[in-house]
């Protein structure tokens, strides 16, 4: 006897139908300017939660929330309305310190567009880079995921991150944020070369007090240049201005309990408004400091290994858990192996936070409010509210968990997206192939 | 232990009475030599567990003659009285490569290297030499040879540390001794390792390709023995089949090589000596049963710097408690009673005889350590009968120390070697260390004579009366005048300056008398006066050092495995029963909401709703509201694995076995278990078109390679195909092996099955036969790589094979077909979804990601409905990891199917259990809850497909290997004993020992496309 558990299950005929809909949909968004989300079980982030709302969005933007048992609405007032019935509607994901967009196959040398030569690259810009329309992006965004850091990497600063879409029709229509910030690589403290069954010193073993002289160097000369009103056009330096006024955030990766430390004292000499740690494994030990001085942590992803033989199994996973509990402000990221295509697990990262010790708010709010206020874009973006951009996802079920994380709509800044990728496509190609063969 | 009977025959060519010979022409008369000599008043240790004191030794021609209290000196005897001097036999090294020419490669350039370089009919493989004898390239004056007598080595065995089987090498007599007097024996040993040394050639990469390269190097040898024309390279054969017969030593880079070494030694009846790691107290009761012999260094390692908190947290358990632990390896392998040797290699002059004393303070008996320097080392090498003890008629070799050097701190003064003596260090007149009255004309002084018995210091002390204003009275004051001080044989030198009147010098020289108790001589004062001075010693030095104790210390406990989440004594196997649990069956039963499992004897004994009758003993675990399952199995697994994932060096390699480099302390395995990962087959990279044998094993945590071992399970071995195997994301110097393309892929596999055939052929002809004696023709030569070739058309061993793309999926089977066999699996698979139903056809199941693609070109058609699509179809489809991290959370992994493809739970937890045991043969025993199948069993504490579903306990066979709470045991007891360790660091005052700077390991991990021996850093591409 097999357990009658739900059956997630869509009959195929229904899900063609389904994105049939949905693609056409897709196409009438263009003039559609009234949406009506009707009677979901809506998760806020902010607010009471819902269990039949009305959520009404106009232009993009959401313009009421009600609730369905208590108001009455009228259809014909609408020029669409999606019946969200028996399903949850959360705010948009994000995927922040993300290659998305910049990266298409991990070893096709021509598909990557993140790293550039160099150590000091401020300049460097990922927004122009942003394929819009990439394949990879395309299957994160039917998880949910709509919003994405784009983010470059290598060197000692890596160069400028942007926040954008995940999809549109370029990179400048899908652009959410840009120039967000600078990415600056904290230099490594203990490091052995070689490898694990016999270490050798590595060359830069002992150099980490040079390695940060150079950074604050770097730092010293993007501060002099600033403060010099009859400064001579530099296009490097250019870049750090808004680091030093806070219209930049400068985002430190950093994971050891010294790097962090040292980012802490560093953050402080330069009076940057907005400094972010990118990483923060060992955080949890500077929670306090963390706190006080109010450095927002970015967190690597949940789903690794724990870094020594003698850490709890479960380290990594309990990390938000102990970040909360210190007031530290936190996010949830996916920086990592195949990161790119990774992303789509961000809501599963979410739940893991969840089982290992977040409430499932906490846990919500780690991938959507919380991202999006580190990164300086929550006054529009984050959670359902009116007044802010229609930004949001509808799921069959808890989005947290692989049984039951089901997305039927996608809203991404108030238009309406397919949430068929080409995957999809050719799971229905194959699946009609199969059903010729065996009829 | 059949093999190990044969004993080694003494074939050294001994230069018996060498101290006559004369051969070489000499410069006028030859040197007068003396061949009496007689030393008194020595202690000597005859042998380790028999020391007399006051002693006489007789020498004659070399060799011992007598060794006694109060012996009667014939005449003729040359005597040197060497009172209060100890004597120890002369040490032998069985472990150098010193005064031997370094290897040198034949070929550095950047290209892979497939073929051997040597010029000559060599071996085809260069780490194959065992024609290097290291006596046609050895220096025996070398300084770094000759430097080990000066820590007691009369004797050396060299070789060249390089290569595979290294060749042979000669015995070495140190000290002042003409060249032919110090060759002993030319070729007395053969050498061998797993290591690949110098040569470039790409193969082997591995040490598995190491383990089989060394097999088929010994079957080809067994091959030339009866086929001395064979084309195997007869200037590596011949010298080969001279020496085989030698003490053969191997040299084990970790104590893990030394069980693989020795599963060698049984097959080929060729017992090996290890030169071992240091590490072997972790593993003494499987080395006892190995019955082995050791060549244990002493290189203890130094404490770690822990002044920055920052930093010491990094250190692992391991190392701490390896740090603590090594001292006491040769106390702990001696009351085990295997036989060990120790060696001085990996110490230098300022560590060997200080690690000696520290084993000592430990509880390491002096006889235990005399002997493995000695006794032990000279049986090992078949040489007992003439040196490593001072018997009668054995070699008079040996060293003369200050003092016991096992428990004082002293010096080294003469090597005698063969009845000749060199001098280390001069030896003082006497023993003159201590505290002397000094008398001249009215002066009267304290004289203290410290420091270097051979090199001392003086100063004078003066005591004066010194009035104190504060307390207003007088006291004594000493005052201290420096002194220069010399010592010319019996002479002593001495100058300095009046305390009274510091201008004014006094120079004395006199005689030391009365074995240094009694100086006296001659003295100018500063008005240029002659008189006579003389001192007599009141305190001696010697008197006043403690011995150093051999105390009864405690061995420090020891875990198992010997690091973090270890234990002291594993768990013992007793029955168990759980009640009240939703059972996932994986039978037609289906998921019962509450019901009860009995275990007895590793077994499930019950599975039902109703009650059963609780065996006598049972463990009873309540599992309400909780979930029980059977083990989750991964099917691609690469945990668990020392030094090299993939052998790489021969896109050919089926001659390798992942199950001959199990390393069972890989913290992975632990984790997994918190995942409710049971057991895993530890699959071979994907580098080679047909790559190496799997390893099917149970995570048994803790436990020895061999047990960890799934019993009777059946043989698979990794096939590969695309971009891995034709190195397309290699860099751009890998475009010379074959197969750079897949069309190559298919020929590659005809060729290597029609080599089979052939083999098989002349096999069975061979076989065949039904003539006797000397009409039946030889037999053919074993070849390791095509026996087990013939394993896979035989059916009797399986295929997974790593796949993307629909062609190279079809081709296989399509090959397959043609030669009459089944593919059984297919591994990554991610295409699989387009061919599903010609899989079916073929009877090949798939074991896939749930989501993974993007990381390569040829997946990029992968989609993450293709498990659910393959299963629909009729294809056996699991969920595997490939990855250690992804390996302990296989339970989410498995419920993206049902996101993905809408997969029922049911069907969704059989991808990582029942279906994996499916493809691995072992469903009769494995993968779901049935009475009589292995106790394989997970309890969750919720429904194990939810995100938040985690592992209550894990039992394997029956045994429990996780449990939460143990596992917060466990993490204080690493708390505890970390900190306890550290402390202990602490303690040892820095300047006594110097300290090591802890370096961090890169953290890395083996996937498919993994090479060499090192872990991918960053990206992988499976």
């Amino acid at each position: 006897m097999e357990k009658k558990g739900p059956k997630p299950k869509i009959p195929i005929d229904m899900k063609l139908v389904l994105s049939f809909f949905v693609g056409f949909l897709g196409c009438l968004s263009i003039h559609s300017q009234r949406i009506l989300l009707v009677n979901g079980h809506l998760h806020p982030i902010v607010g009471n939660e819902i269990s039949f709302s009305l959520i009404e969005i106009e232009d993009g933007e959401i313009i009421g929330i009600k609730n369905a048992l208590s108001e009455n609405y009228d259809p014909t007032l609408w020029d669409t309305v999606i019946d969200a019935s028996g399903q949850h509607i959360y705010p948009g994901l994000v995927a922040p310190n993300s290659t998305l967009g910049l990266t298409e196959i991990d070893a096709v040398r021509a598909s990557i567009d993140f790293r550039e030569v160099g150590e000091f690259n401020p300049h460097v810009r990922s927004q122009i880079a942003f394929n819009a329309e990439s394949k990879v992006l395309q299957t994160v965004k039917t998880n949910g995921v709509l919003l994405v850091q784009a983010t470059p990497r290598g060197g000692i600063i890596s160069g400028t991150s942007s926040v954008m879409k995940s999809g549109g029709w370029n990179w400048e229509d899908a652009t959410l944020q840009k120039d967000d910030g600078i990415h600056v690589h904290w230099p490594a403290t203990l490091y052995g070369g070689g490898w694990w069954l016999d270490p050798v010193e590595r060359k830069n073993q002992g150099h980490y007090l040079a390695d940060v002289q150079k950074l604050r160097d770097f730092f010293q000369l993007a501060k002099g240049y600033s403060e010099n009103k009859k400064r001579v056009f530099d296009q490097r330096l250019e870049a750090m201005l808004d680091c030093f006024s806070g219209n930049k955030r400068v985002y430190f990766h950093a994971n050891d309990i010294q790097q962090i430390s040292d980012v802490i004292a560093f953050s402080e000499a330069f009076g940057l408004p907005f400094p972010v740690i990118v990483g923060g494994e060992e955080a949890y030990l500077l929670g306090k400091r963390l706190a006080d001085s109010k450095i927002p942590v970015m967190l690597n992803r949940l789903h690794r290994l724990p870094e020594r033989e003698e850490d709890p199994t479960d380290l990594p996973y309990r990390l938000p858990s102990m970040l909360k509990e210190q007031g530290v402000l936190f996010c949830l990221q996916n920086t990592g192996d195949m990161e790119a295509m990774n992303a789509r697990n961000i809501p599963f990262l979410a739940g893991t936070a969840m089982a290992y010790g977040l409430t499932e708010l906490e846990a919500l709010k780690s991938i959507t409010l919380w991202p999006c206020q580190i990164m300086g874009i929550d006054h529009r973006f984050g959670s359902i509210e009116v007044g802010k951009s229609a930004t949001l996802i509808v799921s069959k079920g808890s989005i947290l968990d692989m049984k039951s994380h089901q997305i039927t709509t996608i809203i991404l800044d108030g238009k309406v997206e397919s949430t068929l990728n080409f995957q999809e496509e050719n799971y229905l190609k194959y699946q009609k192939k199969y059903l010729q063969k065996n009829k | 232990m059949k093999g190990f009977k044969r004993c080694f025959a003494l074939l050294f060519f001994l230069k018996v009475g060498f101290i006559f010979s004369q051969l070489s022409p000499s410069n006028g008369v030859p040197a007068s030599s003396m061949n009496q000599i007689a030393i008194t008043n020595v202690d000597v240790y005859v042998r380790p567990d028999l020391k007399v004191e006051n002693a006489t030794i007789l020498i004659e021609n070399g060799k011992i003659k007598n060794v006694g209290k109060l012996l009667f000196i014939p005449d003729g005897y040359a005597v040197y009285n060497r009172e209060g001097f100890t004597v120890l036999p002369a040490f032998v090294e069985l472990n150098t490569d010193l005064g031997v020419e370094k290897a040198r490669p034949t070929y550095t350039g950047g290209m892979p290297q497939l073929e051997s370089k040597k010029f000559g009919d060599y071996y085809w493989n260069e780490s194959i030499h065992p024609e290097v004898n290291a006596v046609s390239i050895l220096s025996s004056q070398d300084q770094g040879l000759q430097n080990l007598s000066s820590l007691g080595f009369g004797f050396a065995l060299t070789h060249q540390s390089d290569g595979i089987v290294r060749g042979s090498g000669p015995l070495v007599a140190l000290g002042p001794l003409t060249k032919s007097e110090q060759i002993i024996a030319s070729n007395a040993a053969m050498f061998y390792s797993f290591e690949k040394g110098v040569s470039n050639q790409t193969y082997p990469s591995s040490l598995m390709g190491s383990i089989a390269l060394l097999r088929q190097a010994f079957y080809d040898l067994r091959y030339f023995s009866s086929n001395r024309s064979a084309a195997l390279g007869k200037q590596s054969m011949e010298p080969w089949a001279q020496s085989v017969d030698k003490p053969s030593f191997f040299h084990a880079t970790s104590k893990w090589d030394i069980l693989r070494a020795n599963k060698i030694a049984y097959e080929f009846s060729m017992p090996f000596i290890y030169f071992a790691t240091g590490e072997e107290y972790s593993i003494l009761d499987e080395l006892k049963r190995n019955n082995v012999k050791l060549v244990a260094p002493i290189n203890f390692p130094q404490p770690f710097d822990i002044s920055d908190p920052y930093e010491a947290r990094n250190i692992p358990i391991s190392a701490l408690k390896h740090w603590e632990l090594a001292p006491f390896n040769l106390r702990l392998l001696s009351e085990s009673e295997i036989p060990t040797a120790i060696t001085s290699r990996g110490t230098s002059h300022d560590t060997f005889w200080k690690n000696i004393r520290k084993m000592i303070a430990l509880g390491t008996n002096q006889s235990t350590i005399l002997a493995a320097l000695t006794t032990t080392p000279a049986s090992f090498i078949g040489m007992d009968s003439l040196l490593g003890s001072l018997e009668k008629g054995k070699w008079a070799s040996f060293s003369l120390y200050g003092r016991d050097p096992f428990y004082y701190e002293t010096t080294l003064y003469e090597n005698w070697s063969f009845g000749k003596n060199s001098s280390v260090k001069s030896i003082p007149a006497s023993d003159i260390l201590g505290r002397y009255h000094l008398n001249f004309k009215h002066h009267k002084y304290e004289l203290i004579v410290e420091g270097d018995e051979w090199n001392p210091k003086a100063k004078l002390a003066v005591y004066k009366d010194v009035f104190d204003e504060i307390k207003n009275i007088y006291k004594k004051d000493s005052l201290f005048i420096p002194t220069t001080f010399k010592i010319k044989e019996s002479d002593v030198i001495m100058q300095f300056a009046n305390p009274d009147s510091t201008d004014q010098i006094f120079m004395l020289h006199g005689k030391i008398n009365m074995k240094g108790r009694i100086w006296e001589g001659d003295v100018i004062d500063p008005q240029g006066n002659w008189g006579h001075w003389s001192a007599i010693r009141k305190v001696p030095k010697r008197d006043s050092v403690q011995p150093i104790k051999n105390a009864s210390v405690t061995i420090p406990e020891r875990w198992f495995p010997n690091m973090a989440y270890g234990k002291p004594t594993l768990e013992s196997n007793t029955p168990i029963v759980f009640e009240n649990v939703t059972l996932w069956t994986n039978e037609m039963e289906g998921i019962i909401p509450s019901g009860y499992v009995a275990v007895e004897n590793g077994v499930i004994s019950y599975v039902g709703r109703d009650k059963p009758n609780y065996p006598k003993g049972a463990k009873v675990i309540d599992g309400k509201g909780m979930h029980l399952t059977s083990g989750i199995i991964d099917e691609h697994s690469h945990i668990a694995i020392e030094r090299g994932v993939n052998e790489g060096g021969q896109v050919v390699a089926a001659e390798v076995n992942i199950g001959d480099v199990i390393f069972p302390e890989d913290i992975s395995i632990y984790r997994q278990l918190a995942g409710g990962v049971t057991a895993a087959q530890l699959l071979h990279g994907s580098a080679d078109v047909i790559g190496g044998q799997s390893g099917l094993i149970k995570l048994k945590w803790g436990k020895m390679p061999e047990e960890m071992k799934i019993q009777g399970a059946p043989g698979f071995i990794k096939c590969a195909l695309g971009e891995n195997v034709k190195q397309s994301n290699w860099g751009d110097n890998n475009v010379v092996r074959f197969p750079q393309s897949r069309m190559g892929v298919e020929q590659v596999f005809y060729d290597a099955f029609y080599r089979a055939k052939a083999y098989r052929k002349e096999w069975d002809n061979y076989l065949s036969q039904n003539l006797n004696g000397a009409n039946k023709s030889k037999a053919p030569r074993v070849d390791l790589e095509l026996e087990v070739l013939n394993q896979i058309l035989d059916s009797k061993r399986f295929i997974t094979c790593h796949s993307y793309v629909q062609s190279e999926i079809n081709m296989l089977m399509k090959l397959a077909d043609s030669l009459r066999f089944r593919v059984n699996t297919f591994t990554h698979i991610l295409e699989g979804y387009k061919v599903a139903d010609k899989m079916r056809e073929h009877g090949v199941g798939g074991s896939t990601f749930a989501d993974w693609w993007a990381y390569k070109f040829e997946v990029n058609d992968a989609i993450p409905q293709n498990a659910a699509m393959m299963q629909k179809q009729g294809v056996t489809v699991a969920i595997n990891s490939d990855d250690a991290e992804m390996g302990r959370r296989l339970n989410q992994e498995a419920a993206k199917t049902i996101k993905y493809g809408g997969m029922s739970e049911v069907e969704a937890w059989k991808m990582v259990t029942l279906n994996p045991a499916k493809l691995l043969h072992l469903d009769h025993r494995m993968g779901s809850l049935k009475v009589g199948k292995d106790a394989d069993l997970v309890l969750w504490s919720t429904n194990p497909l939810s995100i938040e579903a985690k592992v209550v306990y894990t039992f394997i066979d029956g045994e429990l290997f996780y449990s939460m709470e143990q596992d917060a045991v466990l993490q204080k007891a690493n708390q505890i004993e970390k900190t306890r360790l550290l402390s202990k660091m602490g303690e040892q005052p820095v300047s006594t020992e110097p300290r090591q700077k802890f370096l961090k390991k890169p953290k890395r991990f083996y996937h498919c496309n993994t090479l060499g021996e090192e872990g991918a850093e960053t990206e992988n591409t499976h």
